[in-house]
């Protein structure tokens, strides 16, 4: 479909090392990740839970474009004038998939170090 | 949602400074539709990304079996997904460094949610595997020759140009140049791969015939050929083996063809090798070089990606192993590959792989991504990074 010629928006990637996964299973709606703050030098640093994380901020040789799907819209449909990636498949017109592009990322800041346990008592509650 | 105190005493906690930081701390949290959110990633060349900055639209075609092709208005990418071990969180809102400009000194909670995650991504491929969707099809019916006596010719499944570019996503002159790399001819206006021991007779027919004449490979006169090998197979079937193998020239008005030494070689070691698990290689090698007409020479790379020569055995042993067989999927083949072999040199896995390689991708590069290296008597070999049943 025909679109205003606008550029989507820009998001920030996150990107976790595998170990931090298990610590995210379903029921994560709502409730809080952690902590993402960044020195004076620019590092970032992330606190989730007991862990402290050192990272980086890494501009993509390959920028990402995220894409969200639609099932079963029409192809036509050109929702809020971002750019329509349109699936075409062989299968019948019932049950076509198109992506929209929602957000380009071009940066993204990586934890990959090993998270440092903060060492010491519970917090105290505020 | 945190607050500014929590945060703080977080960061005293944490033996992190306020006046080592940054005054702004974005809390992140799951935003409501995080888990049923349907987003996927595509990793973008400069291209596209200018294309997507434009608004244009880009189309993904395919169909439940194959991969997904991905369409810009004069470029077609091939999609594979490709897995990460780490987790990619999607942050509409979140900010870097150069990005924290709000003049505020004091330390100050943003939040901030997190819309979506996820663990791979699709990632943009050369274009390659029209030719082995081209092949899939045309390899339904291969032709076998003409039909014999009473039998009836098998007419299904069969492809003309216009069947072809429907469902090829190519150009006609691109199908064209595929169809010469499989040997590929027209039939009675339908496009037919020949069958292999096909294909080999009529080579078979044509080598006797150099031999038999004497004749130098680099002067194979068309009009003999077809006379005297004529009463055995079509005309046509000659003179396409002989542009298949050989490079057409004239001379004083007469036509001949120029055998290319090479793909000779590497059509009658394939005839060889196309029936046994295995052969002795000394034994093989002598073979090959007295099957090949007089003048020409055989030589083990020119079996790259076709065979595969195993120097740990004793004696040593060659097998067919032909790229096109293996598993299209990168992290399948390797798993393949691996699984007949636990460790490869460099120049034996190359020829394996080369195909897999990305828009500007080495084999290195996939080498380094996918499997893992050591050194073994002063050379350096690659395994698997995972367990693999041999």
């Amino acid at each position: 479909g025909s679109v205003d010629g606008s550029s989507p928006p820009e998001w920030l990637l996150v990107e976790l090392q595998g170990e931090m996964v298990s610590r995210h299973n379903s029921g994560l709606a709502g409730n809080v990740m952690g902590d993402l703050l960044y020195t004076k030098e620019g590092v970032p640093v992330l606190i989730v839970g007991h862990h402290i994380l050192y990272g980086k901020m890494v501009k993509l040789e390959k920028p990402f474009a995220v894409l969200t799907k639609h099932s079963g819209h029409s192809q036509d449909s050109n929702t809020d004038g971002v750019s329509q990636v349109t699936m075409e498949t062989d299968q019948p017109a019932a049950s076509s998939t198109s992506y929209s592009v929602s957000a380009l990322i071009k940066r993204k800041l990586i934890f990959k170090t090993r998270p440092k346990p903060i060492i010491t008592n519970v917090p105290k509650k505020v | 949602m945190r607050s500014l105190e929590e945060v703080q005493a977080t960061l005293e906690i944490a033996k992190l400074k306020e006046e080592d930081l940054l005054p702004s701390v974005q809390c992140l949290s799951f935003g409501d539709n995080v888990s049923s959110a349907d987003y996927c990633l595509m990793e973008l060349d400069e291209t596209l990304c200018k294309h997507i900055e434009a608004g244009e639209s880009l189309v993904i075609r395919g169909d439940k079996e194959e991969r997904a092709v991905l369409c810009s208005s004069n470029k077609t990418y091939d999609l594979k997904i490709a897995d990460t071990s780490n987790l990619l969180l999607f942050v509409p809102g979140g900010r870097t460094p150069d990005q924290l400009t709000d003049n505020q000194d004091s330390f100050h909670v943003v939040h901030t949610q997190v819309w979506g995650f996820c663990n791979s991504y699709w990632e943009l491929r050369k274009q390659r595997p029209k030719l082995k969707k081209l092949k899939k099809l045309l390899m339904e019916n291969p032709y076998e020759g003409p039909a014999l006596g009473g039998q009836e010719e098998n007419t299904e499944n069969r492809y003309t140009m216009e069947d072809l570019l429907e469902r090829i996503q190519a150009s006609e002159e691109e199908l064209k140049t595929h169809m010469e790399t499989i040997h590929a001819c027209q039939i009675e206006g339908y496009w037919r791969v020949l069958d292999f021991n096909y294909e080999m007779k009529l080579l078979g027919h044509v080598t006797q015939l150099v031999d038999s004449e004497s004749w130098s490979f680099t002067k194979v006169s068309l009009q003999t050929s077809l006379e005297e090998l004529g009463p055995l197979e079509p005309r046509e079937m000659i003179e396409h083996c002989l542009n298949c193998y050989g490079k057409r020239y004239t001379e004083n008005g007469e036509v001949f063809y120029a055998l290319h030494e090479d793909k000779v070689c590497w059509g009658l070691a394939l005839m060889l090798l196309q029936n046994v698990v295995k052969f002795n290689l000394k034994e093989f090698q002598y073979v090959w070089q007295q099957s090949v007409p007089e003048g020409m020479s055989t030589r083990l790379d020119q079996l790259k990606g076709v065979a595969l020569v195993d120097r740990t055995s004793h004696p040593e042993t060659i097998s067919l192993l032909r790229v096109e067989d293996l598993p299209e999927d990168t992290v399948e083949r390797f798993n393949h590959l691996f699984s007949l072999r636990e460790k490869w040199t460099e120049d034996d896995i190359t020829p394996y792989i080369q195909d897999l390689c990305g828009e500007k991708q080495t084999t290195g590069a996939l080498l380094t991504k996918y499997a893992r290296s050591s050194v073994q008597n002063g050379i350096k070999v690659f395994n698997s990074r995972r367990p693999v049943a041999t």
